[in-house]
């Protein structure tokens, strides 16, 4: 049966839509508000045991014993797991690239500080605590390698010796004739960046109670995780079990963004339940095992870009080389990172030709994992600067410059070099609502001042795309399977009238049960109070894969609308029949079923459904009596990865553009932000309240990336920020209040017309904020090139330009 | 290494409660464990982030940091004390209606932490709470529908207070 998803709020068949497109209050918040949301952690099974995880205290380091006598003999002991347990009953996980995965034990010898050796199920915490104390390990230091250049080298110690090398994958595109393209540049432009690591940092860590059924040989996960679905089958390859044993039951996150990891720790627990005879386990990563062992670090990126430019400002050419420090292996699919930029390669402009020179490495580090954005953050932080040093040598203001290169509106939908169809957008209209927000000529006047006196005040006018609705031949090149990812809800009433939507995800931040039930209540003219929102494990819900890379938004719309208008077809149907009328002349008017043209008669939903319940006698033969209907939708149009990694991935293209001044202490080297103005253009807002809450939230995160935050390592791989005093997160002294604007393109390509916004600002905040600092340094002859650009590391910049103009 | 348990009684949003734990089990555990008061949660575990918050005696403490022992006898708020049969505080009120959070998993220490605020300061400068706030970490909201919400808290808790007064007088 094709289905024919409304476009436009006028497509539904209500005459007063009272939710959709509003900024309603959440039917999430109730429950959190009173500390009622079922975190994983708040969960209690009758006999369940806790996990404490002994890990490597050093990056490198062959195992040549491990005695667990003494942990055995401690009461309250139930199981004791190392990696002879790993090696027996499960195998290294799915990795990218493929085969660079470990097990999730160390077996032989350690690659990483933090990497679990030996884990202890006992009956509480405490007790778990004591007994991995106990054990003793023994460890023969090997050479380390921490510098992914270094990794590269012939004779470098190898992280995983059967591989024979340290080159994750070393591989260069050609989009278009790039040589040509800087040959008959006016100026050419190159400059080195570096993004040092850091990452997602949710407030919540990782948390999963494991139960093995011995007798059915199967595996039951209650887990904190993004996408249930994805990790189920992930530990179903781990643990050699049919897809149909392993049942996962996702639990409400505290905040997840790409970066809630947990598949080790979940594989150790799993190995903990087993060996405890099918006893539920409970691990709780604690705050020390997220910033060392777990899904907290993203992008450890040595970049070097170059820009081919034309005197009037145009860019004809982008040139790439990347570098990225992966850590010891691929289990967090940390590489999509790297590849996902060629969703966007070429940001917000026409840049006609552009070349990708990628290499991954593997490195005594934790592995990477993803993080809001998922790679195009540190891409475009590099971009932009591009862009502003062309700008400055050219005189031109970097918001002309901008404006020169976007892709004009009517261009649409536009393929960019690197393969991606970009659906909709309006890009000056967005630099133009920008600039008038900001009042820039006045910003450009204050700075002016400002240097006057000698402060140093900087502005950067920085655009940026936020692709949306991932795919994943996004990542094909990194050896990630598939086109499609389907995301699907049913929705049911009752016979009473009241409805439920049943998804197959649990509870996140961005408020997508109250997505669903807006949309749901306008279709059928019901209030909040009549609908539920049901979350369901892997085993029950339709198939669906949950947040993620800035999807679920449009997904989910097209899930619930599809399940609508399914289920609308059927009612009426059954009402047609119960009139003895064509369907055709009957319709689905603000919630109930009426014969076209025949005043009075009409049946209210309810009595439709209640018929449909109790007299399926009366029903067309052919028609499934339940009152509910299901719908998978996924992204149309999607293509394969040619040989080049070309394809049409993200669905939707999201643009903004950020104008930010600050001022840096020459003195400290501290950042002050003194405005910030953002306007940004993701299609069909459906929930202003929560888009401008996803806007505000990954701005902070930018700031952090800019300014604070980064995961420090000495050359032994010894981790030095393994707590939230040296790991910096922003507070709300570092978070300015910020102007916001909106324009609308709505996208042609998905329900409704909303765009992926859910990892938002986090693609343009950080290059607006090292473009603001890079211009209040021009007077001093710095430029900064390393995020986060922290207090001291301007201060050595500043120092240095200082020195040298002395020395002039 | 398990040590002589010890007997403690303390009262835990209006309602008395014994206990006989380990003298290294931290408030947190307790508040979570044994009395099954799972709204406080738990961040860092090392006294940065502020999502353990509760009230102690009407002060803000963190709950990972201190242990249960230490609270022989104090008097309690956590997020469940909150409400009033079922009626939300307009505190929590403020945060749902001014967007102010997201997973929630910050909210409970939030809560507390402004219910402080407005106890002590109740009509507050931005810098003022700013500065209450300063401790508390949450990753999801950017902080500024934080502030709406304490701003709006502010003002519904002092309409109440005139009107209260006002009927009194
Ligand atoms: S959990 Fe207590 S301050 Fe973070
Ligand atoms: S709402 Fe998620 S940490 Fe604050």
């Amino acid at each position: 049966m094709s289905v024919e998803i409304p476009k436009t709020l006028e497509d539904f068949p209500n005459s007063s839509p009272r939710f959709v497109g509003r900024g309603v209050d959440r039917v999430e918040d109730p429950h959190l508000v009173t500390g009622r949301t079922e975190f994983i952690d708040n969960v209690v099974l009758p006999g369940m045991l806790h996990a404490a995880i002994l890990r490597s205290p050093v990056a490198h380091a062959r195992i040549t014993g491990i005695d667990v006598s003494e942990a055995e003999k401690l009461p309250g002991v139930f199981a004791i797991v190392t990696g002879e347990d790993a090696k027996r009953w499960s195998f290294p996980p799915p990795t990218a690239p493929e085969e660079w995965g470990t097990h999730c034990m160390a077996t032989d010898k350690v690659r990483y500080v933090g990497e679990p050796v030996a884990a202890v199920a006992a009956v509480d915490r405490y007790v778990a605590e004591d007994a991995i104390e106990l054990i003793a390990v023994d460890y023969e230091p090997l050479e380390v390698v921490a510098d992914p250049a270094k990794a590269m080298e012939p004779g470098s110690p190898l992280v995983i010796e059967e591989k024979g090398t340290n080159v994750m994958l070393q591989r260069v595109f050609n989009w278009g004739e790039v040589d040509e393209a800087f040959r008959d540049a006016d100026r050419v432009f190159t400059e080195k960046f570096r993004w040092n690591r850091l990452g997602a940092n949710p407030l919540e860590t990782f948390g999963v109670i494991a139960q093995w059924d011995p007798v059915a040989g199967s595996l039951t996960l209650r887990a904190s995780v993004q996408s249930a679905t994805h990790f189920g089958l992930g530990r179903a390859a781990v643990f050699g079990l049919p897809s149909n044993k392993v049942r996962v039951i996702g639990h409400p996150h505290g905040g997840s963004f790409g970066g809630k990891g947990g598949t080790r720790g979940t594989d150790v627990t799993a190995l903990l339940t087993r060996k405890a005879g099918g006893r539920p386990v409970k691990w709780i990563e604690d705050r020390a095992e997220y910033l060392t062992g777990g899904g907290s670090q993203s992008w450890d990126r040595h970049y070097e870009v170059s820009l081919a430019v034309k005197d009037d400002g145009r860019v004809t050419g982008l040139d790439v080389k990347l570098l990225d420090d992966m850590g010891a292996t691929g289990e967090c699919f940390g590489a999509i990172n790297t590849v996902k930029p060629l969703a966007a390669f070429t940001g917000p402009y026409t840049i006609p030709v552009a070349r990708y020179d990628l290499t991954i490495v593997a490195t005594n580090k934790l592995p990477q994992s993803p993080y809001r954005g998922m790679g195009p953050p540190p891409h475009f932080c590099a971009l932009e600067q591009m862009m502003d040093i062309a700008a400055r040598d050219l005189e031109i203001d970097p918001a002309e410059m901008r404006r020169k290169n976007f892709i004009p509106k009517d261009a649409f939908p536009y393929t960019i070099a690197s393969g991606n169809e970009y659906d909709s957008g309006d890009y000056e209209a967005v630099l133009d609502g920008a600039l008038e927000l900001s009042d820039y000529p006045e910003l450009r006047e204050r700075q002016a001042r400002a240097r006057a006196e000698g402060r140093c005040v900087g502005i950067g006018v920085v655009s940026a795309i936020e692709p949306g609705v991932f795919d994943w031949n996004a990542y094909a090149i990194v050896g990630v399977q598939g086109i499609g990812v389907p995301e699907g809800a049913t929705v049911s009433i009752d016979i009473l009238g009241k409805i439920s939507i049943r998804v197959g995800f649990a509870l996140e931040g961005q408020g997508q049960y109250t997505l669903a039930t807006q949309l749901v209540a306008d279709y059928f003219n019901v209030g909040f109070e009549d609908i539920t929102v049901v979350p369901l494990d892997t085993f029950s819900a339709p198939p669906a894969f949950g947040p993620g890379g800035s999807r679920l938004g449009v997904a989910l719309t097209g899930a619930v609308l599809g399940a609508c208008e399914k289920l609308r077809a059927k009612l009426v149907r059954v009402a047609a029949g119960l009139f003895q009328m064509d369907p055709e002349q009957v319709d689905l008017v603000d919630g109930n079923l009426v014969a076209k043209g025949v005043p009075g008669v009409e049946m209210s939903m309810p009595q439709v459904v209640g018929t449909m319940l109790a007299r399926s006698d009366l029903l067309p033969p052919d028609i499934d009596p339940r009152p509910e209907a299901t719908y998978v939708w996924t992204a149309a149009g999607r293509t394969e990865a040619d040989e080049e990694g070309r394809a049409k991935s993200y669905l939707t293209a999201a643009q903004a553009v950020h104008v930010v001044m600050v001022e840096v202490d020459p003195e400290t080297g501290l950042v002050e932000i003194l405005e910030y103005c953002v306007v940004d253009d993701c299609g069909t807002r459906l929930n202003p309240a929560t888009v401008e809450g996803q806007t505000e939230g990954s701005i902070a995160q930018g700031i952090g990336a800019a300014l604070l935050e980064e995961y420090v390592y000495d050359d032994q791989g010894q981790i030095l920020t393994s707590s939230y005093m040296d790991y910096l997160l922003p507070t709300i002294n570092e978070v300015p209040a910020t102007k916001k604007g909106i324009v609308v393109t709505p996208s042609p390509f998905t329900p409704l017309g909303a765009k992926g916004c859910g990892e938002g600002a986090m693609h343009t905040t950080p290059a607006a904020i090292l473009s603001a600092i890079n211009d209040a340094l021009v007077p001093l002859g710095a430029r900064a090139t390393e995020v986060p650009a922290s207090p001291n590391r301007l201060w050595n910049l500043i120092r240095g330009a200082k020195e040298r103009t002395a020395g002039e | 290494m398990t040590t002589q348990k010890k007997a403690i009684s303390l009262s835990v949003n209006g309602i008395s409660y014994e206990a006989s734990i380990e003298p290294r089990m931290t408030l947190a555990d307790l508040l979570r464990g044994e009395l099954v008061l799972t709204g406080t949660h738990v961040g860092c575990e090392h006294g940065v982030c502020g999502a353990c918050t509760v009230l102690l005696d009407g002060r803000a403490v963190r709950a990972c940091l201190m242990l249960a022992v230490q609270a022989d006898g104090a008097s309690l708020t956590t997020v469940e004390g909150l409400e009033t049969d079922g009626e939300l505080h307009p505190i929590q009120q403020a945060f749902i209606e001014e967007h102010g959070l997201q997973c929630g998993f910050c909210t409970p220490g939030f809560l507390l932490t402004v219910h402080e605020l407005l106890e002590n300061s109740p009509d507050p400068s931005d810098d003022e709470v700013r500065d209450a706030l300063g401790g508390q970490i949450c990753r999801c909201t950017g902080y500024q529908a934080i502030l709406r919400s304490v701003r709006l808290a502010a003002t519904r808790l002092r309409d109440a207070q005139a009107a209260a007064s006002s009927q009194g007088s």
